[in-house]
């Protein structure tokens, strides 16, 4: 009797040792999610931590230069890319009007990008006759951009038999609109090398 | 355009606490060769920004991975995290890290810092 209830206390006492936990997840090992802010050095080539460094950096040296006091409306123009690579400069000026936007520190007028979808959609509503006049926007009240924010990226990539160097350089200023003047600009340099 | 530049001494405004340049770093793992060794904190524009004094006591390169953290006033971050960086000292380099937060709601921080 006592054999039996210390025998069955013992499987009680095994089986809760060897339960797992079992992750709520669907699919094979090999595939699993990392970190965003990691540094990522994969390859030589523009790297999403490039992106992330570039965007920070900018952001937040034109937050504290002052010039966004009283949140004044600033349009973004292109980043051009000069390096012989594909790089998708909208997004750094993505990011970076995200984090301006999130901060509160400037508002943003239409993109050059978005303008089109703007147009379209006042015109729809104004001169379709499919809308309440009293929910219609009005033509003729959109804000003007007080800022431009435009850019570039340009690279100088190096070869050798035991290096290959690309050195970065990201520039990005603000021009006054109606005086032509650029009124802040700051520039961010990367380098990464590999070694063979 | 003038900015008032503010130079707050890392002092609590709790009497008899002294907040040194050790309890901002937040270290993933054992600090190797790389010192912390003063920080200074101002506010500009708003925005609080640090400069971090750091030196490489070993005469080897160095490559060091660091972030820093903003927090609110309970010492919770106030933005998302940011991404981390990665930095190459020469032997025996002094160097200096400046760092802005990226909102005016942040009043204090903390340095998280790797070496590999």
């Amino acid at each position: 009797m006592f054999v039996r209830f210390s025998m069955i206390a013992a499987i009680a006492l095994l089986a809760s040792g060897c339960a797992s936990n079992h992750p709520p997840t669907l699919g094979s090992k090999n595939t699993s999610y990392g970190d965003t802010k990691a540094v990522e050095t994969i390859t030589n080539e523009f790297s999403s931590t490039d992106l992330q460094i570039i965007a920070e950096s900018m952001t937040r040296s034109l937050a504290q230069s002052g010039i966004l006091r009283g949140r004044p409306v600033v349009q973004v123009y292109d980043v051009k890319n000069k390096t012989s690579e594909y790089i998708d400069t909208r997004e750094i000026t993505t990011t970076i009007k995200t984090q301006l936007m999130k901060s509160g520190t400037a508002r943003f007028s239409s993109d050059n990008t978005d303008m089109q979808s703007q147009i379209d959609q006042i015109q729809l509503q104004n001169q379709s006759g499919l809308y309440k006049k009293a929910t219609v926007s009005k033509i003729g009240n959109m804000i003007a951009a007080k800022y431009r924010l435009e850019g570039s990226i340009s690279s100088i990539v190096k070869r050798s038999s035991e290096y290959k160097d690309v050195f970065y350089k990201f520039s990005l200023q603000l021009i006054d609109v109606e005086s032509g003047l650029a009124e802040w600009m700051d520039e961010k340099e990367i380098r990464k090398t590999t070694e063979h | 355009m003038r900015f008032k530049l503010i130079a707050v001494v890392i002092l609590a405004l709790l009497a008899g606490c002294a907040t040194t340049a050790a309890s901002k770093v937040v270290a993933l793992g054992k600090l190797r060769d790389i010192e912390i060794d003063a920080m200074r904190v101002a506010r500009e524009n708003g925005f609080i920004t640090v400069n971090t004094q750091l030196s490489n006591t070993s005469s080897d390169n160095k490559t060091f991975y660091y972030r820093f953290a903003w927090l609110d006033p309970d010492g919770f971050p106030v933005a998302e995290e940011e991404t981390w960086k990665s930095q190459m000292m020469y032997g025996e380099q002094t160097r200096y890290i400046q760092a802005i937060a990226p909102t005016p709601k942040a009043v204090d921080f903390r340095l998280e810092i790797n070496t590999p």
